[in-house]
């Protein structure tokens, strides 16, 4: 056991590797940082002063080595476009973006799971459809739009929401809609097959068989375990709305760190990328790293498997 | 895009905006009197309710289109753009700076002169002017202000001047190692070396403590600030040009155009940057609200860089001179920018030193298929790529119409921004290049980068072009050189080596809750300035 | 997403019996024959050209409104386009860049995932860090610098999403594969002495593909959004070129002032198409592998 999981963390370590340097060679493919920081037309020596500001004179690997030495200290370097430490940047933002996650996941699952549970039962082909259909609506429209209609009828016609901004409860509704919409149909789907698996097993039929009345066998019996993978499923997709917020934060100006990404992109702002997405990947490898020893811990065939 | 320098008054606009009498006659006052003076000042520039104002009050709300930085607290850092003055007005204040109906308003420093032989600059300080922590300004606190400067064109400027020095208090010297007759220029306007910060607590706290708090002789004083969303500053009653009005003003960040509408329609917030097209529009139409256009010294233009290519036909002047004839310039203004982007016809901003004016832009479609039937296009030709920056794919679209039209067959190539202006310097580019550049400086400074041999975006260059451009360079005398740069710019017109588009006016909105947004008193500054001057609607 | 690696048995061999077709999504697939059928036949059926208007013509209403006439029946753009005829080209663009797309995850994925599935050992982890390092990429990020690097063409945009998207199969198949692998019929073509190359293309690849096809039209709803979002990140599709996500990121601006069909129409029909597809696909996954739920 030991073994795998030494193994597990190794390929989990060599995988930010290549993510780093996968990240550090791209985003230096995409163009000069001066060329965004000065009004083009100006002069070659203020650019090569931008240069020598931003280090960006040196050679790349002396560069790289720099980014990986300071990361493994915890220090992600300074923004370019901010010029503070990128650290204190995703600290600041990663509160924002943990609510909008946690509310929207809540959203998603409040849709994603009665949708899922109707199905599988099939109480009604009615609401069974209606279920499933309003799940998959929100896959089916570009976020950016759903918040822009939402922004029409809550801010402009009605007046009841604020259209943009942090800080309050009413602030959070819309983004956080209009993020988990998108992931409901995910969570329906999985909620739905890993019920029907479950009412197919022995213990359910044995229940039945008991005499217990449906409602009891389902809303117990069968949900409870039917829950555990929507639930594995929601931790990870936890940390991919973190990183897939973008759109929605770019919408109604939440300071999140989809947005922070962003705009790192596109001021070419490397520090703030490379910091942002291996972040990010450290996450989402850990999170996957804890599920597999989980899983191996569980069943032990797993480990001789691979 | 743009910059604070609309250095040149010629504009009768801009002469009977002019409300800069009160500054320089503001001599030797106590403090006592000085307040005295910033209520006539007030009254001067807004009215009597304003000057009345005891102590400021209530608060004014801007939607912002872009993410503000930290950096952009320090005048230090200044980038060649425009974007860091939203804040440097507010927060700090300069020696010499552009302002209403003047290009260089003295401001902390009260007067300065020349020498004769043109070396050196001395500046007097306006007497009991002081720092938001009650510190006075001193002579000390602008000799440290430029030498830590380290912004754009900073290395020009330190390579020009030689020393400065300081004989007392409120006298700073500026010695030239040569004459330059910029100097004024860039010392004022180009960049953010004569804004001054205080040496005192900047060396206490250091470069990353001011940035945190900084302090500045401004109009606002720092209160607050969470990157990516908003900035607060609030009144500093001990200004010297007047008391501000407003006691707060709030900077929020909301990068989406729609949802800025939004927020200004729903009242959170009071004046809205960036509201183009059907969205300006539509402001246009709903009572309460105000459009305010400024026309910044961004330009816009079509490049063709095969002209210096034989087998190309854009070698052809008259396939370029149809080009020009094809683009409707007029109407593209008024689709998306409501008309209010002035047509220039020229790749220099109208408001730039040195600046010719060209005959005014036509558009002829006739003449331009006429034209290139006589170039051997009659059914019109495949000019293959149009590039573009892609946050002005709007402007290319219906330049692209308007091509097709003459029988000008080109693909649009939209670009993001940052890619765009690498490919656009390497001159990876070809065929047809959608171009802009809001950069500082003069006409010279434009043609440097843009027209004369080894600029960054000259994808070929002429020799008499070069010549003259060599000539003005070392010409001393103002008017010769202006001839110079007027000829080169003549030269550029009539061989079309571009089809300038327009000039883009930046488009803001306002709630009738605003009085004065102070948008568009600083001839060519693109956000609210001075901050002293805004005011809220009292009923 | 993770790398819980369901157990799954091989797929029984599908026979489509009435029986099988008894809930079929009927209107999802009419909904998507008539697109496909308007795609093709956008040149005939569109009444102007989609890429060129007139601004003196712009912000348009469709017919039924004021203001609106037969001649542009759906109204015209913020360039004077007509919508209609934008539509309909439209609905090629993003049939083609969908498709390919799609095409392009999923030929790769299923490649990787059969080999990665197949040989084992150090092949199968080099496949399987470089998908955790693929995943960790936000998609929206890997795709916004490829289009930075590389420029936006339709075929970028198809090979920006099938770069993006193929992990989704890598992962998959691969936990298919390593089932099938144990599986009677797989050994018995080794010792019957078949190639490994062979077994792969003749044995395995046979019993993914279901999978592959289920996937497929999931995955075509997730493309077409995204092709979308890129849009309104300003590095999707190029304009002038009429696709769907680009139209709809075009005419965002529209929807505030009430220049509601520029937005709504392009969006129904991506709703629409995305949706049958899912439906579609849904449908598909219970009948062609009902055990396949890491989607």
């Amino acid at each position: 056991m030991k073994q795998y999981i030494a193994r597990r963390v190794g390929y989990s370590l060599l995988s930010l590797f290549l993510l780093s340097l996968t990240i550090f060679l791209f985003i230096r493919l995409t163009g000069d940082p001066a060329a965004l920081l000065v009004e083009p037309g100006a002069s070659a020596q203020d650019i090569e002063n931008i240069h020598r500001r931003l280090g960006l004179d040196r050679p790349l690997w002396e560069q790289y080595w720099l980014f990986v030495a300071s990361f493994v200290q915890g220090d992600l370097g300074l923004s370019f476009y901010y010029r503070t430490p990128v650290l204190d940047l995703y600290l600041q933002r990663l509160p924002n973006s943990l609510l909008l996650a946690a509310v929207a996941m809540a959203f998603s699952l409040l849709i994603g799971i009665p949708s899922g549970i109707l199905a599988a039962v099939r109480v009604g082909r009615m609401w069974d459809s209606a279920g499933k259909m309003f799940a998959l609506l929100g896959l089916s429209l570009p976020s950016f739009w759903v918040g822009l209609v939402l922004i029409l009828v809550f801010t402009v016609w009605l007046g009841w929401l604020p259209s943009s901004g942090a800080g309050t409860a009413a602030h959070v509704v819309m983004p956080a809609f209009a993020l988990g919409w998108y992931f409901a149909a995910a969570h329906m789907r999985l909620t739905r097959s890993s019920m029907l698996e479950v009412l197919g097993s022995e213990y359910v039929k044995l229940a039945r068989l008991k005499g217990l009345p449906e409602a009891l066998v389902i809303g117990k019996h069968a949900f409870k375990n039917a829950l555990i993978p929507v639930i594995t499923l929601a931790g990870i997709n936890l940390v991919v709305m973190i990183n897939v917020a973008v759109v929605v934060e770019t919408v109604f100006a939440w300071p999140g760190i989809g947005r922070l990404l962003y705009e790192g992109i596109s001021f070419r702002d490397f520090p703030v990328v490379q910091g942002v997405v291996v972040i990010g990947g450290a996450m989402i490898v850990l999170v996957n790293l804890a599920v597999d020893i989980v899983y191996a811990l569980i069943d032990p065939r797993i480990r001789l498997a691979r | 895009m743009g910059s604070s320098g609309g250095r040149s008054s010629r504009l009768p606009g801009a002469l009977s905006r002019s409300r800069a009498a009160q500054q320089t006659t503001v001599l030797h006052l106590n403090r006592r009197q000085l307040l005295a003076l910033g209520g006539f000042a007030a009254l001067a520039g807004g009215g009597l309710d304003e000057a009345l104002a005891a102590t400021p009050d209530g608060q004014l709300t801007w939607a912002v289109h872009v993410s503000l930085a930290p950096t952009w607290f320090d005048p230090a850092e200044t980038p060649g753009m425009i974007t860091p003055f939203m804040l440097l007005y507010a927060l700090h204040d300069a020696m010499v700076k552009p302002m209403p109906g003047k290009t260089a308003a003295p401001c902390l420093a009260e007067t300065w002169k020349v020498a004769p032989d043109g070396l050196s600059y001395e500046f007097t300080l306006r007497d009991g002017v002081k720092f938001h922590n009650g510190e006075p300004v001193t002579a000390e606190d602008v000799k440290f202000s430029f030498e830590r400067y380290r912004g754009t064109s900073s290395s020009v400027m330190k390579a020009r001047v030689a020393s400065v020095e300081t004989p007392d208090a409120r006298t700073v010297r500026f010695v030239l190692k040569k004459p330059w007759p910029d100097f004024l220029t860039f010392y004022s306007s180009a960049t953010g070396a004569g804004w001054i910060v205080p040496k005192k607590y900047v060396e206490q706290v250091g470069d990353e403590g001011f940035k945190k708090a900084p302090i500045g002789a401004g109009p606002y004083k720092f209160v607050s600030f969470t990157p990516g969303v908003e900035l607060t500053f609030e009144a500093f009653e001990g200004y010297w040009r007047k008391k501000p009005a407003v006691k707060r003003l709030v900077l929020r960040v909301i990068p989406e155009e729609a949802t800025r509408l939004a927020a200004l329609k729903r009242g959170e917030v009071d004046i809205a940057y960036s509201i183009r097209g059907e969205l300006a529009e539509e402001l246009q139409r709903t009572p309460g609200f105000t459009l305010k256009p400024v026309v910044i010294q961004g330009t816009f233009w079509v490049y063709f860089p095969e002209q210096w290519d034989p087998k190309s036909p854009w070698h052809d002047l008259r396939v370029r001179k149809a080009a020009a004839l094809a683009m409707d310039c007029k109407s593209i203004s008024e689709a998306l920018t409501l008309g209010h982007s002035k047509i220039v016809n020229s790749i220099i901003p109208y408001n730039f030193d040195f600046f010719w004016q060209p005959p005014p832009a036509v558009y002829d479609p006739k003449q331009a298929r006429a034209l290139l039937a006589e170039a051997g296009f009659k059914s019109g030709f495949d000019a293959g790529d149009y590039y573009c920056d892609a946050s002005y794919a709007n402007v290319a679209e219906a330049v692209l119409n308007n091509l097709q039209e003459a029988g000008i067959r080109v693909k649009l190539r939209p670009l993001e921004r940052a890619a765009f202006f690498s490919a656009y310097a390497e001159k990876k580019l070809k065929n047809l290049i959608q171009g802009a550049s809001g950069a500082f400086g003069n006409a010279a400074t434009r043609l440097d980068a843009f027209v004369i041999k080894g600029g960054a975006y000259a994808y070929g260059n002429y020799e008499d072009i070069d010549t003259l451009f060599a000539q003005q360079a070392v010409e001393l005398d103002q008017k010769k050189r202006t001839e110079l740069l007027h000829k080169i710019q003549q030269l550029m017109h009539e061989r079309q080596v571009y089809a300038p588009i327009w000039q883009l006016a930046f488009i803001n909105g306002q709630s009738n809750r605003v009085k004065e947004s102070a948008l568009g008193l600083i001839e060519g500054h693109a956000y609210s300035a001075p901050y002293e001057d805004v005011a809220i609607n009292k009923s | 997403m993770s790398t819980i690696t369901p157990t799954i048995a091989a797929p029984a061999p599908v026979s489509l019996t009435w029986r099988r077709l008894k809930d079929f999504p009927l209107i999802p697939t009419l909904i998507l024959l008539l697109i496909a059928f308007v795609a093709i036949f956008a040149d005939v059926l569109a009444p102007y050209d989609p890429q060129i208007g007139s601004l003196a013509r712009r912000f348009r209403p469709p017919f039924w409104q004021e203001g609106g006439s037969m001649e542009y029946l759906l109204g015209t753009d913020h360039v004077g386009r007509d919508v209609l005829s934008r539509l309909m080209y439209g609905a090629r663009v993003s049939m083609i860049v969908g498709l390919a797309a799609v095409l392009v995850a999923g030929a790769l994925g299923t490649f990787l995932g059969i080999v990665a599935g197949f040989l084992g050992g150090w092949v199968d982890q080099v496949i399987m860090r470089l998908t955790d390092t693929w995943l960790a990429l936000p998609a929206l990020t890997f795709a916004i610098f490829l289009a930075a690097i590389v420029g936006p063409s339709e075929l970028n945009i198809i090979i920006i999403l099938g770069g993006v998207y193929w992990t989704r199969y890598a992962r998959v198949i691969r936990g298919e594969v390593l089932s099938l692998k144990e599986r009677e019929f797989v050994n018995l073509a080794v010792v019957a002495g078949c190639s490994r190359a062979k077994i792969m293309w003749r044995h395995i690849l046979p019993n993914v593909i279901n999978s592959a096809i289920v996937l497929a039209t999931l995955m075509l709803g997730v493309v077409i959004v995204t092709e979308a979002a890129l849009s309104f990140l300003g590095v999707g599709v190029p304009p002038p070129k009429p696709a769907w996500g680009l139209m709809l990121a075009d005419g965002k601006k529209g929807l505030m002032v009430g220049y509601w069909w520029l937005t709504v129409l392009p969006g129904v029909c991506i709703m629409l198409m995305v949706l049958s597809a899912n439906l579609l696909g849904d449908w598909l996954r219970v009948k062609l592998d009902p055990q396949l739920r890491q989607l």
